[in-house]
């Protein structure tokens, strides 16, 4: 192989982003469902024709590390059969490399001269797929087969030609298949333009260059992750994080990891990690492999080039029948959110004993309910209460954010407008602000939460997905603190008052729902923060004058809580000789 | 220069220069640069019209005296806001909703940077002070507006020393009365401190934005109020007939005395210029259609303008804090003469997004900075000559050019200095295409058929190529390309837009509901356009409606060319549907979310001039010009531009010369002066 050239090789590698983000404005103009161009639930990626990732620049960050699997799965499933015109549809987690039911993946190969040269690919969360449960998240599942139709690789479009039945065979397992419809034919026409892009760039540059230009791209990624690692000190470094419950009832599940770092690279092995459980939080291959790929990306530089190249020196050990790697039949629908959240987290945590300078402390989990009704027009609503969402951790130099969006998505989901919700849904919110000592103590604090309280004015379904409530879910790091648990009770008309369970279903008439959201963990010890950010916090009222004196040995004095610099020395000289 | 009574001048205040532009009855058009003074940017302002007034051979009050129009586009809010220098400020929200402001609804610039701080939050939690009382989604009250708790609140923010208080209450947006009622009661404990409502600078639904909108107007005010104000006031000593025009970010004109109350709208207020410049080369370039890159030392902005309506937003950022105010779409990459460039640690080409800046600039201007730009790679490709510009300012040294691309990215690259350079500006131009394709495409719009308009100082050494790789066919080429906002502040209409949210099934609208509401949004407009010296009939009033299918999330504007006909109108929404999101629903329920309404007051369209014929131009000098991969260097005719005049056609590769600007034009494109002596570029194919 010659060499490439330099110039080509950085025109390629941001021409085949701007390609990936170019599938995902076509996406967001032609799909059907607000799901994708209001939250963006959806990755537009390209993958060589070998099945490995080299552009994702257009997603969401638990979506990183499933790409190469889906396309090695259609390599695998059809080798030999695939053919100019072809459109592959997959979303089966056990067979066909998918990450959970209602992520489907629709893949287009592209041919150059006819040769294979690369997938045009898009993997978008379908309004609803079958299963028990309308929306595709069925929190009572005990099997896959709860969870919603179960796609092996299919070919759906055969040389051009759409096949019909198939289409119907689809529609009819659905309970919006004018949704449906209409978003599949919008992923179907990302790919188409993807595809035309990425053909025309491998035909400029000929197609054994095109494919040398891709590896050049992937091997500059190693690079650039190989040079992030060793940044850290070799060795081996241990984290985990739990769950409380299996959806059910309360049983402890432990993601356990260690994370070796030699000169081969490194090692995230998850031996010791709890056995799968009966709940819909069990994670597929591909899942843990992106909740992996994200924790590292996420701790080191947010510029990392986002294709499969990082994470060739990166050895993932998942075993078998674990919760991170289970077996089927179990269900995996929640588990882009849950246990990806803590594998996340416990990822974090490993690394955080490796360069202690750029901990992260961990994210509250996530509380809002569904409830859904009639609304005035008669039609059906259904509201998700998104303004009850968690807070942040710490990071080194800053607080950890009082309120945002999920960890699995890094915050990429926007907190909605009171006005909007109370113009779109029969409800009255009467409170949405922070919480008081909510934050984990540090020296950077965690995120408060926020308390939250609305009345529903007709009578509703209600859904539970509660995972925050009742433990602490931002753990703090390096002598920082836990925030706050998460609380949440529904109050009806009638004055019965009802403790929210985690997972669950019921049915109230008009109520008032009061939750207090998790807060974020703290980083550095509560004393070494500066007391001037602990007057603030006093006067903004996140924090309450006895935490401040207690917790973080800070005395206020007067209205305008001055600081009493003799007795908060004299506070802190007490702890730290204790 | 020889002035014809009476003339028009426009001034933008950049970072470093302050750009005057003068231009007569006659319609010749004069441009007098001075540096800028951040200090106190009026001097500069004064300064520039010191310097026009001596080239003109008269004196300043003569040259004032003369002018009818004076505009102006002023930074001054926006930095504020970016130096974190404005007021103190204190916030009235209702009861249990303190904190929107700075939860922001969780939006971040960057979701990967995760460690990102916010940038500080405008009105610190304890002078954000809770109001009882509540409206309902209709504007109903549920519970009156506590005067107790605005008291309260009051005797907090004297305590404090707060310069300025803004106010955002539950659907304030429905009926204002709240807000009203409790503006009122706080001047009552605090007189003469400026007060700001949501439902006045912001009346749209959605509390983060209208409270942020509120915020932002109150923090800038006290700074850019006595500023604009004292500056009006000099002009006018200075024998300026009318009150300085100021340009909002919606493109369009205001006065100083109308600006007062709602600075927050002057946010944008250089770049959105642009508008003004478009529409004055639709008249030169005979087309409607406009894709503009104005690239400037470090960044490029990219606005687009389709049948002549210019891309608008409702909403922009800036700094990172959100304003929902009218304002033409710009789209803004890092990309521009002063780009650095060079390779990462691992092996990799870039170029941008950071800058070098004015000071210390490119390598080549020899203050110390050692990284390569995009100037020094074209100085190196000979597409720049060493040697002093813009009379003097600045010298390119050739030599510290090659030696920046020789260590920074050919030896590590293993290229020639040459193929290096040019790897460096390919890669910078594919990041100019990308910026034009995003504002185009994204929004459903085929950037083929568009005219690519080059402008800013570093624009017309980039139009031929990128209009060409974008699969254009056309680049104009103004010959002012360094002053192009300056300019289209002469050509910019005095605007102001009106807003009212109102819910409705277009197809069962009220019709008298939905008439009712807009003549009273036109007895606002007129009163205003009436204080601006546009009464009655001078001033156009255009209605649109902002629609959606039922459970969309954004809606489109549609105008109202005519009245109220539901079925006119829903063609032309799923016509803008399907333009933009390639679908409709037929017979899908169509939603008003809000009725909207632009007054206009039309400024005298600024006519171009008609230069004087010339012999056909002879190169001033040929130098060797790296052209392409496949020619090399090649032996390129170099233009001056004043030797270039009307019918002038001239084959490519070659390169004009300009006082503010060189442009360039590769083997197969077409140059062509216009009858008003801009440059049109015919590109040749790829």
């Amino acid at each position: 192989m010659t060499a490439l050239d330099p110039v080509q090789l950085a025109l390629t590698q941001k021409r085949l982003d701007h390609i990936a983000r170019q599938m995902g404005w076509v996406m967001t103009r032609t799909a059907r469902s607000p799901i994708f161009n209001q939250s963006h639930d959806f990755s537009c990626f390209i993958a060589s024709p070998d099945g490995t990732l080299v552009s994702q620049a257009d997603g969401i960050p638990i979506h990183t590390g499933g790409g190469g699997f889906s396309v090695r799965a259609i390599l695998k499933a059809f080798a030999g059969r695939i053919e100019d015109g072809d459109v592959f549809l997959l979303n089966d987690p056990y067979v066909a490399g998918g990450n959970h039911l209602p992520d489907w993946v629709i893949a287009r190969p592209v041919f150059v001269e006819g040769r294979l040269a690369g997938f045009a690919c898009n993997r978008a969360h379908q309004s609803d797929i079958g299963g028990g449960a309308a929306g595709t998240y069925n929190s009572a599942a005990t099997e896959i087969f709860h969870e919603g139709i179960r796609l092996p690789v299919l070919k759906l479009i055969e040389r051009g030609a759409l096949r019909d039945d198939l289409w119907q065979l689809l529609m009819i397992n659905s309970r919006t298949p004018e949704l449906l419809d209409g978003d599949l034919r919008a992923m179907i026409g990302s790919t188409r333009i993807g595809a035309d892009r990425i053909a025309a760039l491998v035909r400029e540059a000929g197609v054994e260059t095109g494919l040398a230009l891709y590896e050049g791209i992937l091997a500059h990624a190693d690079r650039r992750f190989r040079a992030a690692l060793a940044t850290l000190p070799p060795g081996r470094y241990e984290g985990s994080d739990m769950t409380d419950n299996d959806c059910f009832e309360k049983k402890d599940t432990v993601i356990r990891v260690a994370l070796t770092l030699d000169d081969n690279g490194l090692h995230v092995d998850f031996t010791g990690t709890d056995p799968q459980m009966r709940g819909f939080k069990n994670s597929s291959l591909a899942n843990t492999y992106s909740a992996v790929y994200m924790a590292l990306a996420s701790f080191f530089e947010p510029d990392l080039p986002r294709n499969e190249g990082t994470f060739r020196s990166v050895r993932i050990t998942a075993p078998e029948g674990s919760v991170i790697n289970a077996r089927p039949p179990a269900p995996m629908t929640m588990c882009t959110v849950f246990v990806a959240h803590e594998i996340v987290h416990a990822i974090w945590k490993a690394l955080a004993k490796a360069d202690p300078t750029r901990a992260c402390a961990g994210w509250g989990k996530t509380i809002h309910n569904i409830t859904s009704g009639l609304g005035s027009d008669g039609q059906r609503f259904v509201m998700y209460h998104w303004n009850a969402m968690m807070a942040g951790g710490a990071v080194p130099g800053r607080d950890g954010l009082n309120q945002i969006g999920l960890l699995i998505a890094l915050g990429g989901l926007v907190v909605p407008n009171v006005e909007v919700y109370e113009q779109l849904y029969p409800t009255l919110i009467r409170r949405h602000e922070f919480r008081t000592d909510g934050g984990g103590l540090g020296e950077f604090r965690g995120g408060t939460g926020v308390e939250y309280e609305a009345d529903m004015q007709v009578a509703c379904d209600w859904t539970f997905r509660g995972e925050g409530l009742g433990y602490p879910t931002g753990y703090g790091v390096a002598g920082g603190g836990f925030g706050a648990a998460g609380r949440m009770s529904v109050e009806t008309a009638e004055g019965r008052h009802i403790e929210a369970p985690q997972y669950g279903l019921a049915q109230f008439g008009p109520a008032t729902i009061h939750a207090s959201s998790p807060g974020g963990g703290g980083l550095g010890h509560p004393f070494d923060r500066a007391a001037e950010f602990v007057r603030r916090d006093v006067r903004d009222g996140v924090v309450s004058l006895e935490s401040a004196r207690r917790d973080y040995g800070v005395v206020l004095a007067g209205p305008r809580f001055e600081i009493d610099a003799q007795a908060t020395a004299a506070a802190r000289q007490q702890r730290s000789s204790a | 220069m020889q002035l014809q009574a009476p003339w028009r001048i426009g001034v933008d205040v950049g970072g470093t220069f302050t750009d005057l532009v003068l231009a007569d009855a006659a319609g010749a058009v004069h441009v007098t640069k001075v540096p800028s003074t951040p200090a106190d940017p009026a001097e500069g302002v004064v300064n520039a019209l010191g310097a026009a007034a001596k080239q003109a051979g008269m004196a300043l009050p003569e040259l004032m005296a003369g002018t009818s129009l004076m505009i102006h586009g002023s930074t001054v809010a926006t930095n504020t806001l970016l130096e974190g220098k404005g007021a103190k400020v204190g916030m009235l929200t209702t009861a249990g909703f303190r904190d929107s402001l700075e939860i922001r609804r969780g939006i971040r610039e960057d979701q990967w940077d995760h460690r990102a701080p916010f940038p500080p939050v405008l009105v610190p939690r304890y002078l954000r002070l809770p109001v009882t009382g509540r409206l309902d989604r209709n504007g109903n009250e549920l519970e009156p507006v506590s005067g107790r708790d605005v008291e309260a609140a009051a005797a907090v923010f004297k305590d404090e020393g707060v310069e300025a208080v803004a106010l955002c209450l539950l659907h304030s947006y429905a009926d204002p009365k709240h807000e009203v009622a409790a503006a009122s009661a706080l001047r009552q404990h605090m007189n003469g401190l400026p007060i700001t409502l949501s439902s006045d600078v912001a009346p749209v639904i959605g509390e983060y934005e209208r409270g942020s909108t509120a915020v932002l107007n109150a923090y800038v005010g006290p700074r850019v109020v006595p500023y604009l104000a004292g500056l009006n006031r000099k002009l006018r000593q200075l024998g300026l007939r009318h009150s300085l025009l100021l340009v909002q970010s919606n493109g369009g004109a205001v006065s100083v005395d109308h600006v007062q109350d709602r600075p927050v709208q002057l946010l944008l207020s250089g770049p959105a210029a642009g508008v003004g410049a478009l529409n004055y080369y639709r008249q030169t370039a005979g087309t409607d259609d406009f894709v503009s890159m104005e690239i400037g030392g470090t960044s490029c902005d990219v606005a687009l303008m389709s049948k002549g309506d210019v891309a608008v937003t409702d909403q922009i950022l800036v700094g990172g804090y959100h304003a929902a105010i009218p304002a033409i779409e710009i789209h803004t990459v890092g990309a521009g003469g002063g780009t650095i460039a060079g390779v990462d640690g691992a092996g990799m080409l870039f170029a941008g997004p950071r800058g070098a800046g004015a000071v210390p600039g490119p390598a080549c201007y020899g203050r110390g900075n050692a990284e390569p730009t995009v100037t020094d790679a074209q100085l190196v490709l000979g597409r720049l000559r060493p040697g002093p510009y813009a009379g003097g300012a600045v010298n390119l040294d050739d030599g510290l050019a090659r030696e920046a691309i020789e260590t920074k990215v050919a030896r590590p690259l293993g290229l020639t200095i040459e193929r290096a350079a040019a790897g460096i500006i390919r890669l910078l131009e594919q990041n100019l295409l990308h910026a034009v394709e995003r504002m185009s495409i994204e929004r459903g719009y085929d950037p083929r058929r568009f005219t690519l308009v080059a402008a800013g100082g570093a624009g017309p050494m980039h139009g031929a190529a990128v209009a060409r790789a974008l699969g254009s066919r056309r680049c104009y080429v103004p010959r002012l390309a360094g002053a192009f906002c300056a300019l289209g502040m002469l050509n910019t209409d005095v605007r102001q837009d009106f807003l009212r949210v109102h819910f409705a099934d277009l197809d069962r609208a009220d019709r008298s509901a939905l008439e009712d509401r807009f003549a009273a949004l036109e007895r606002e407009a007129g009163a205003a356009m009436d204080a601006e010296g546009f009464g009655g009939e001078r001033a156009r009033l255009v209605r649109s409606l902002d629609l959606r299918y039922l459970g969309q999330q954004y809606a489109i504007r549609i105008e109202l060319a005519s009245g109220f006909e539901p079925m006119a109108i829903r063609r032309r929404f799923e016509e803008e549907h399907d333009r933009m999101f390639g679908h409709i629903q037929p017979q899908g329920t169509i939603e008003v979310t809000a009725l909207r309404l632009a007054a206009i007051g039309a400024v005298e369209r600024l006519r171009p001039a008609a230069p004087p014929a010339a012999p056909p131009p002879r190169p001033v000098a040929r130098r060797p010009v790296w052209q392409d991969e496949a020619s090399g260097w090649v032996e390129t005719p170099v233009f001056a531009g004043a030797d270039l005049a009307p019918s002038h056609r001239l084959a490519g590769p070659l390169v004009v010369e300009e006082l503010t600007t060189t442009v360039l034009a590769g083997p197969g494109d077409t140059l062509a002066v216009d009858a008003s002596g801009n440059f049109d570029i015919a590109v040749g194919a790829a």
